[in-house]
């Protein structure tokens, strides 16, 4: 995400640089020679074509829902693109250590593969909440949940986390729906 | 001081660029929806059927040409160093700072940053249970910073790199280049090369 938003940066700074330029130019241009044709931007004509539709009309309706939704878009996209990492204490003064929350989610996701009777799990990680979801067979969700609570809470006592994630452990199991 | 340094030294940073597209997002969100309320007529039914280009207005810019041309231009010409400051910014590369240890002219002794990130590369990959490191510098001349990338090998015990860290690696950089802070950002990541997942 991070690079996306570096790169629309990039072309709305370009977007913001041009109009500016061509306002300025057009509005220069009409102010020296009020009488020639308009340098690049025909805006005589966008004038009359303005002039012509009102605020209800569908195509204005049309372009008011796209600019507005893009808005959104980019501000999803902006604050979607916060750094992530986990932080973890300090060990000494002027350093700062962090991980990846890849890397958290794996090293839980090998402790709990790791465990009797996890078939498989798939783990998210962030520096909020660690998510896991285990499927087994021999066991049900009341059997296996404590047991992978604790050992993904043995997890996260092992590393020098600067605050602690919330747990949620989910077992998917087939004796439960029997 | 040394602590904000490190903590910089995390990341790039994104601030600028992040601030910058949501503002232009909450703009056009903004602009979008009020076009919208005017046009579902919720300002009254004649507001909503006037023409987007209202006689009004044009009136009214008619009547005051003079400064509305200046403001204009005004408007234009800041639009464009705004716009052009953001791009420069944008798509400035991230700043790699070589290491002034002594300025007195006639002895002045440079450590270049890949002969920084070189030393401290290697003496990060001789930790027990790193399979890979890689260091630059970042920061500015004023105030340069380390950010070391660390892989770890599967089943490493994470505490104890992490303290191998500043004992092992990063005291050892400070005593041979003889400086007494080296602000420093770790970030660490887990190998994915070489190890089988468990299924």
């Amino acid at each position: 995400m991070r690079v996306v938003v570096r790169l629309l940066s990039t072309l709305l700074a370009l977007a913001v640089a041009a109009g500016g330029a061509l306002l300025a130019l057009e509005v220069g241009w009409a102010w020296w020679q009020p009488d020639k044709a308009p340098l690049l931007v025909p805006w005589p004509r966008w004038k009359t074509e303005l002039a012509a539709v009102d605020w209800s009309s569908t195509p204005v309706r049309i372009a008011a829902g796209i600019v507005a939704v893009a808005g959104i878009v980019l501000v999803l996209l902006a604050l979607s693109a916060k750094d992530r990492a986990v932080r973890m204490a300090d060990p000494a003064d002027g350093i700062t250590v962090s991980a990846s929350p890849r890397a958290l989610a794996r090293l839980v996701g090998v402790a709990v593969r790791a465990q009797d009777n996890v078939r498989g799990a798939s783990v998210t990680a962030s520096a909020r909440r660690v998510r896991v979801r285990a499927t087994s067979r021999l066991e049900n969700e009341e059997q296996l949940r404590p047991r992978l609570l604790e050992t993904v809470d043995g997890v996260l006592d092992d590393l020098p986390l600067q605050r602690r994630p919330k747990v949620s452990v989910v077992v998917d199991s087939p004796k439960d729906r029997r | 001081m040394s602590v904000s340094a490190a903590r910089r030294a995390q990341g790039r940073s994104h601030g600028a660029e992040r601030t910058l597209t949501s503002v232009v997002g909450v703009l056009a969100v903004l602009a979008g929806a009020a076009a919208l309320v005017v046009g579902v007529g919720w300002l009254g039914q004649f507001r909503g059927h006037r023409p987007v280009l209202d006689p009004i207005a044009v009136d009214w810019l008619g009547d005051h040409a003079l400064y509305a041309r200046i403001g204009a231009l005004v408007l234009g010409v800041l639009l464009l160093v705004l716009g052009l400051w953001w791009f420069f910014r944008s798509l400035r590369p991230e700043r790699r700072p070589d290491l002034r240890l002594d300025e007195t002219s006639g002895a002045e002794l440079t450590v270049t940053a890949s002969a920084l990130s070189d030393a401290v590369q290697a003496d990060a990959e001789s930790i027990d249970g790193v399979t890979r490191a890689r260091t630059r510098s970042v920061g500015t001349v004023a105030e340069p910073a380390l950010r070391i990338t660390l892989w770890l090998a599967e089943g490493t015990d994470v505490r104890r790199v992490w303290s191998d860290l500043d004992t092992f690696v990063l005291t050892r950089a400070r005593d041979s280049l003889g400086v007494d802070t080296l602000p420093t950002a770790v970030r660490l990541e887990l190998d994915t090369a070489g190890s089988a997942r468990v299924h």
